[in-house]
Parts: C-alpha cells; structure tokens; sequence
C-alpha cells in the first residue's frame, strides 16, 4: 500500500571545501651538507622592487636580497646602521647620510649615493605608482613629483635629494622629523642599481640585483618558488652563513606546517590557528613566540555621534567595561595579548601599564561612571565590525561584556568590508562603535599617534573618529623638531597621555607572531616585521 | 482537522450526489463501508488512515512539540539567552555536562538555552511563509481558474515570471539588497518567491473541477458563483494544496537556516539554527558539540514537517494506493 513512498530527506550539511595542495618535497634540499635550506612563503603581490612592495610576502625576500641604510636590533627594535656609515642632522630638517665604503651590488656595480637617490626618485614618482610613494612625501619637492591625480609630475628628481660626493647625499625634509632615521629601514628606501634603469621595473622586479646577504638563484618561479644563494663579496659582518635558501611558495599554511613537521622545510613564520594548540610541546624551544607590531581598537565616531560618545566619562567607562585578559584568552588562546599602551610593546618608547585605571577591568567602577555620566541615547549602540576578517567572535564577546557591565542593549552589527563600515561612518549612516587595528609603517612611536589621531589623519590617515586636540598637534610638532632623539621620544610619548586622557580609541589588545623551525638549522630570529634574519641562520 | 472534517462530509454529499464514480476509494474498503457508510469520503477516509500510520503520529508529535517549544520556551529552559550576563566567556566552550546537557559555545552562552528559543524563528518562518503562499497562491490560483480567459493568460504570465527565479538563490539576492533580516522578512521573501507553486496547483484543480457534473448541476439549479466556488469548487481543489504547503513548509524552514548560516537571514541578536550552526563552524574541530546540537535540531524539525507533510499526501492522494 505504501510502496510508493518517497521520504524526502532534507539534511543541513556542512561542506568543509579543503584545498589540497600538492606537495612535491625536496630531500636534497633539506638540511644536507650543503648549507641549503627551505623556508615558507606566500606568493608576493608585485614584482621585487623594495618601492613597490607594502605585504610581507615580498618584504621577506626583499629582506634577504638588500641591506637598507639602516636596520632594525631584533630585540628592542632601535635603528642601527646597515648600509650607511653615518646618519646625521642638526635640525632634524637636513640630513646627511653617507654610504659604507666597499659596499657593492650582486653585478658587481658599487653601491653608492646616487643609488639611493636613483631608487628614491623612482618611488616618489606618481608614474611608477609604486605602493611605497607616500614615505616620500616628507621629502622636499615631493608634491612636483606627485602632484596628484590627472595631473603630470613636473619634474623626475626629488629636489630635496643632493649628492655630495660619491658616497655622501644630503636629504631635506618640507619639515624637521627627529623620526627619519627610524623610517629608512623600510624597504621603499632599499637603493636600486643602475641595471634597473635599463631592465625596467617589470624585468627587474622577476630578477631583482640586490645588495643584501643573498642574491637571487635563478628568477623567481611563480606560484612555485625563489631561489636565492648567499652573496660571498657582501661584508664579512653580516655576510650569510648558509650557501643558499630556496623560499617555498605555499597557498595553505596548515600544508606548509606539515612539512615542517617532517623536516621538508625548515622554517615556518606564520602558524596556521590550528598548529596552535599543540605547536608549543612539539617544538619545545624552538617555537618562537613574540609580540608583533599591530594593536587591535575599539574605535568610537567622536564627531559623527557626539551624544553617544561626546563625553569622555562614557568612553572611559567603555573601556573599564571590557575584560581584555579573558577575550585574548579564550577567544584567541593566547595569540594576542591585552593591550595597555597605544604604543605597541615591541616599540622603543612604549611603557607597560601606560593606560592606567582605564585599561584595567573593573566593571563597578565602569558602572558607576557611565550612570554619573547620563549613559548613552536610547541605553543601546552598536558594535561595527568587518565580516571577512575574522572579527565576529571578539566583537560578539565585547558586545555581551559591555551588555552585563554596563546594562544597555549592544548589537555587534557586520559589514561586508571595512571599506564599506568607513564609507557608512563617513556619511554618517552608522553612528555607532567600530573595530579597528593599526600595524606600524616603521617602528617608531610617532608612527602609532600621527597616522591614527592627528587632525590630518581626517583626510588622509586613519582618523575615523574625527578625534582633535589641538594641544596633541602641538606637542606632536615639537616632538618632531626635536633635534635629540630621545627628547623627541619623550615627548611622543607626553602626546601619547594626551591620547590616553581623551581615549578617542579603545586599545584591547596586541598581536603576538608565531613560527617555529625544524631540528635542523639554529640562529632562527624572526623580527617585529615578521620577517625572517637568514643571514645570521646556521645548519646544525 | 476538525474543520477539514466538515468539509468532507460537504463534499460527501455533493460527491455521492453527482459524481460517484470520482472517489475511488469507497468500493476498496468494504469492511470499514459496511461499518459507517457516512466515513468513506475522501477526508474521512484519509483521518482514518493517518490516526493508523505511526509515520504521521511521531511526525505530528514532534510538530506539536516544536509548536509548544516556539511559543513557551520558558517552559523547557529557566534562562533567557537575552538576560544580560547570560553569556560568561569563562565557560567559553565547554562540554556537555549534567547541568548543561549541550554545553557552551565560544562565547560561553548555553546552547541548550539557544538551541530551544532559536525553535520560535523556524516555526513562524515555516508557518507565516506557508500562509501565506497558501493564502496568496491559492486565491490567485482560483480566479485565473475559474475566470479563464485574459485574466489567466495575465496571471499565468505573470506567475512564470517568479517561477523562473530558484527560491534560494532569489532569496539570498533579496535578502542581501533588503540587509535587514529577521524571522518575518525572511517569511515575506521566501513567500514572495513560493506561491507560484501553490498557485500552479489550485489553477489547474479547479480547471479539473470546474466543469464536472455536479458543479454544472449546481448552477443549473441556480447556485451563484460565489457559492459555487466556495462550496464546491475551493473543497475539492484545496486537497493537493495543503499537501504540498506541508512539504514545502519544512522546506521553508531549511531556507531560512541556509540563509542565516550565509549571514544574511535572521541577525544577532536575533537566535536561529542556522546562525549557530555557522558561528559554531569557525572552530568545530575544537568544538564538535556546539554546531552538532542545533544542527540536529533542525534536521530533526524538518524531517518532522516533511513527514507529516508525506503521510497527508499519501491518505489524501487515492492515485497512490
């Protein structure tokens, strides 16, 4: 009677898309007598040229390949000389830099003054679109090489750009910066050889001539790998101690891990989430855990939504309302770090603790100040987040805590990008509370206040909140005349109270980097960059 | 069923009347026709036969079960998932325990408690959506039936129109431009694309129904149109429409759950199944019982539907026999 039934069965499944990725290992690479090894890498985003290069994947390799005037210590960060020999200035406007003698590029040719100047010209101009353009715009006669869209640059040569002598150049800023010497590691001020001239951009940039440790092992195989050896006439002080390392390209970390784990490459800098539950018993001491440069905020729409977030009372109590040991905890196991400081740890100039009463988790305190201040409108805001980096689950956690401490209704709300929640705040569609990260450009403590809380970080920063003090601008210029670097840094720093007083943003926490590497190589050191130093790794 | 009840025993008497030879049932059954004559309608038939098929009783169970769970969920859990404080991040993922039969999920909120008032979202998307297609569809479907002519050739057009759209994908192209999803939007979107179906149904019973003998007696003894539809034609066409609005009720409620799973459905803080089943995949490897427990659910909660909805089609459907 029932044959003809037909149960229809509908199941909500859970497709888990995993792409395999093919792995071809090579032995003979891994740790044999030959002083090669394999190291982890994603595919770079443009062709190898330092001006052109803003993501770490290039920045690596670029780091290997070049040496910039100046690098950084890897434990505190501080500036210290590479390919200059000096670096000096008496006003912080002029500077003069000399080039180390002997220094030359892996075609032989001389590393010298104008192969800075060479390079730098071709960054600041708006024709080459290089990524690295906007670190120029401190240099005088910038603006005539970027004058803007739709418009022509009318000149090719920086004019504050002068050669001296050979090795000697002087560079001159629209502004005084004590911070500029902190800025020239970057890979936008690595120099450029005169075979970039007649190579071209696109050539180069597949077969880059360095001037660093390593120079390049044949050309760079897309999608697959670059090979680089070590360069013997590089200066016996920092001269490579491995005879070559072949940067391995991988499109999925979790694969990358796994061959680690067998030993197919040795190091790895970047652990998948799910290596790290386990990672630190199987590699014991060789599993490096350090913090990293970006600080993770709670960003609030000072002048877009001033009945909510007007008074400085309600933003404190915000603040103190949020228990940032549990969320790094539980929600990131420990991959983050609370925040206390609007400066990053790794910074030279950051102070533990620096937030004070308002960093600190006390929810009857929050409370009380929050009810003294009238509160919000409505006894409700929002949370703004994007949904395609992995933000949900922090922002859910922040908004439930803000919920049980301080009684008002909080909806955590999803934007499809970041790009999208910017464009509601700006036109002050969404009023509400947003989520918000800022990595260091350069490791120095301006770079963590200017871009993010001056006025002219409005237009062109990262001053969502519209935040103005005129009495931060003032002591952000002083710092910036500030012909000792350390009075500069003190100073930086006195405008960093400025901001902890207003707390136009609300720091909840620091990333922490991890990588580990295999039993075969020592020497491993991984810096604030997230960058590995191959030069001083060694085969055990 | 009551009221299908007295509809049936309508029809009898217009059945038996003018068109014995339609129900093919009543000779089948001799024991049960020598018992009660009156019973051996189609409608009566089918109550019969369902109160019999254990497929119905569990399905229907279950449904009254859910029913209840959306309407009282205080009733099966003391805590609210909207108190304030209600989620503590110190439990953050915890397993299942005595006290917490389904454990916790990152944020450290009981899943139990969610599981059981995320139930309210899926029954009023099933049911609001269902009344609606059956509403919209079957009234529409009965005048381009009984009218004919331009007003069908218009409807029917336009009918296509929406047929042509595929109900998920439609719905997630709405519901994405619409960006304010809760229970009842998702019910007007998924009904806005559904009623085709129910309209191409009632369209073509009543065409079937529309010139058998006894609604040609009927008019020949003077009835109006408005009677004439509503007591002869609607009964007899109504049948394959609430078959298929039962079906297609459990299909609804998995549409809502794959459009919260895509975000773009019921949002926090609004709760359903498919909301956590996609926050919970983030981590369920680590986590396995915070996506499997509401998962189930709604599996368990359509299959209840379909099931019911199969078992009425079978006792309404004499074909099948």
């Amino acid at each position: 009677m029932r044959g003809a039934t037909s149960a229809k069965w509908v199941a909500g499944a859970v497709i888990v898309a995993m792409a395999a990725t093919a792995c071809s290992t090579s032995k003979d690479e891994a740790g044999g007598k030959g002083g090669n090894i394999t190291v982890v890498l994603g595919e770079p985003q443009h062709g190898l040229v330092g001006q052109n290069t803003a993501e770490s994947e290039g920045a690596e390799v670029l780091h290997a390949l070049f040496t910039g005037l100046v690098d950084y210590d890897n434990k505190t960060n501080e500036p210290k000389l590479a390919a200059a020999e000096s670096i000096n200035t008496t006003d912080s406007k002029t500077w003069t830099i000399k080039v180390k003698d002997g220094l030359t590029f892996h075609n032989g040719e001389k590393v010298d003054a104008q192969s800075f100047v060479r390079a730098w010209n071709w960054g600041a101009n708006q024709d080459n679109a290089a990524e690295g353009m906007p670190f120029f715009s401190k240099i005088e006669g910038s603006e005539e090489l970027a004058p803007g869209k739709d418009k022509k640059p009318t000149s090719k040569e920086l004019k504050g750009l002068k050669v001296v002598d050979e090795r000697t150049f002087t560079v001159t800023l629209k502004e005084p910066f004590s911070q500029f010497k902190t800025m020239l590691g970057y890979n936008a001020f690595y120099p450029l050889p005169k075979a970039f001239e007649t190579d071209g951009a696109k050539k180069f940039g597949e077969n880059p001539i360095g001037n660093g440790p390593f120079q390049m092992d044949g050309a760079w195989d897309h999608n697959k790998q670059i090979k680089v050896k070590r360069y013997d006439k590089y200066p016996a002080e920092g001269r490579a101690k491995l005879a070559g390392v072949t940067f391995k390209i991988y499109d999925n970390l979790d694969t990358a891990y796994n061959d680690l784990r067998s030993d197919n490459i040795q190091i790895v800098d970047k652990l998948p989430i799910s290596a790290m539950a386990t990672v630190s018993q199987e590699f014991g001491d060789r599993y490096i855990y350090k913090p990293e440069s970006a600080v993770g905020y709670i960003g609030l729409p000072l002048e877009q939504n001033p009945e909510a977030f007007g008074k400085v009372e309600i933003r404190q109590a915000l603040s103190m309302a949020i228990d940032r040991d549990a969320i790094t905890k539980t929600i990131f196991n420990g991959t983050r770090k609370p925040a206390d400081d609007f400066i990053s740890p790794i910074i030279p100039g950051y102070r533990k603790g620096a937030l004070g009463e308002v960093g600190t988790y006390n929810p009857t305190k929050a409370k009380e100040l929050f009810d003294k201040a009238g509160g919000v409108p409505g006894n409700k805001m929002e949370l703004g987040y994007n949904a395609d980096g992995g933000h949900k689950e922090w922002i859910e956690a922040v908004a439930n805590q803000l919920k049980a401490n301080l009684g008002i209704e909080v909806t955590a709300k999803p934007f499809a990008k970041f790009g999208e929640l910017l464009d509601d705040l700006g036109a002050s569609k969404y009023k509400g509370a947003f989520r918000m990260a800022w990595s260091m450009d350069y490791p120095a403590a301006e770079n963590y206040l200017r871009p993010v809380f001056s006025k002219v970080a409005i237009e062109n920063g990262s001053n969502y909140g519209h935040y103005k003090n005129e009495e931060f601008e003032k002591t952000m210029a002083e710092a910036d005349k500030a012909t000792d670097p350390a009075e500069g840094l003190k100073l930086y720093q006195k405008a960093d109270d400025i901001v902890i007083k207003d707390l136009p943003y609300i720091p909840i926490f620091t990333y922490m980097s991890s990588s580990a590497y295999s039993k075969s190589v020592k020497n491993v050191e991984v810096d604030a960059q997230g960058r590995m130093d191959l030069a001083n790794v060694e085969l055990n | 069923m009551r009221e299908t009840t007295t509809v049936g025993d309508e029809l009898t008497d217009t059945k038996t009347a003018g068109a014995p030879s339609t129900s093919g049932t009543v000779g089948n059954t001799p024991g049960k026709k020598a018992k009660k004559e009156r019973e051996a309608s189609l409608w009566s038939d089918a109550v019969s036969d369902l109160r019999r098929n254990p497929i119905f009783l569990i399905g229907s169970a279950l449904v009254l079960l859910l029913v209840v769970l959306s309407a009282v969920p205080q009733w099966f859990t003391p805590d609210s998932p909207f108190t304030a404080g209600a989620c503590q991040l110190q439990d953050s993922l915890k397993k299942p325990s005595a006290d917490h039969w389904f454990g916790f999920d990152v944020q450290g909120c009981d899943v139990y408690t969610r599981t059981v008032w995320a139930a309210r979202n899926s029954i009023i998307v099933g049911i609001v959506t269902t009344a609606l297609v059956i509403v919209v569809g079957g009234a529409l479907g009965l005048l381009a039936g009984w009218v004919g002519g331009l007003v069908d050739s218009l409807l029917s057009r336009f009918t296509e129109i929406f047929f042509a759209i595929p109900l998920l994908l439609g719905g997630m192209l709405i519901m994405s431009g619409l960006g304010k999803g809760n229970a009842w939007t998702v019910s007007i979107v998924l009904a806005t694309l559904g009623w085709p179906q129910i309209f191409r149904i009632m369209r073509s019973s009543v065409l079937q129904n529309k010139n058998n003998d006894y609604v040609v007696a009927a008019r020949a003894l003077g009835a109006g149109t408005w009677r004439i539809t509503m007591r002869h034609i609607l009964p007899n066409a109504i049948a394959p429409v609430i078959v298929v609005g039962a079906i297609s009720l459990g299909v609804y409620i998995g549409a809502e759950a794959a459009l919260s799973y895509l975000g773009i459905g019921v949002q926090p803080p609004g709760i359903s199944w498919g909301l956590m089943v996609s926050d919970a995949s983030v981590r369920w490897l680590q986590a396995p019982h915070v996506l499997l427990f509401p998962a189930a659910a709604l599996s368990i909660t359509v299959l209840a539907f379909i099931m019911v909805g199969d078992a009425v089609r079978d006792a309404l459907d004499p074909k099948l026999r």
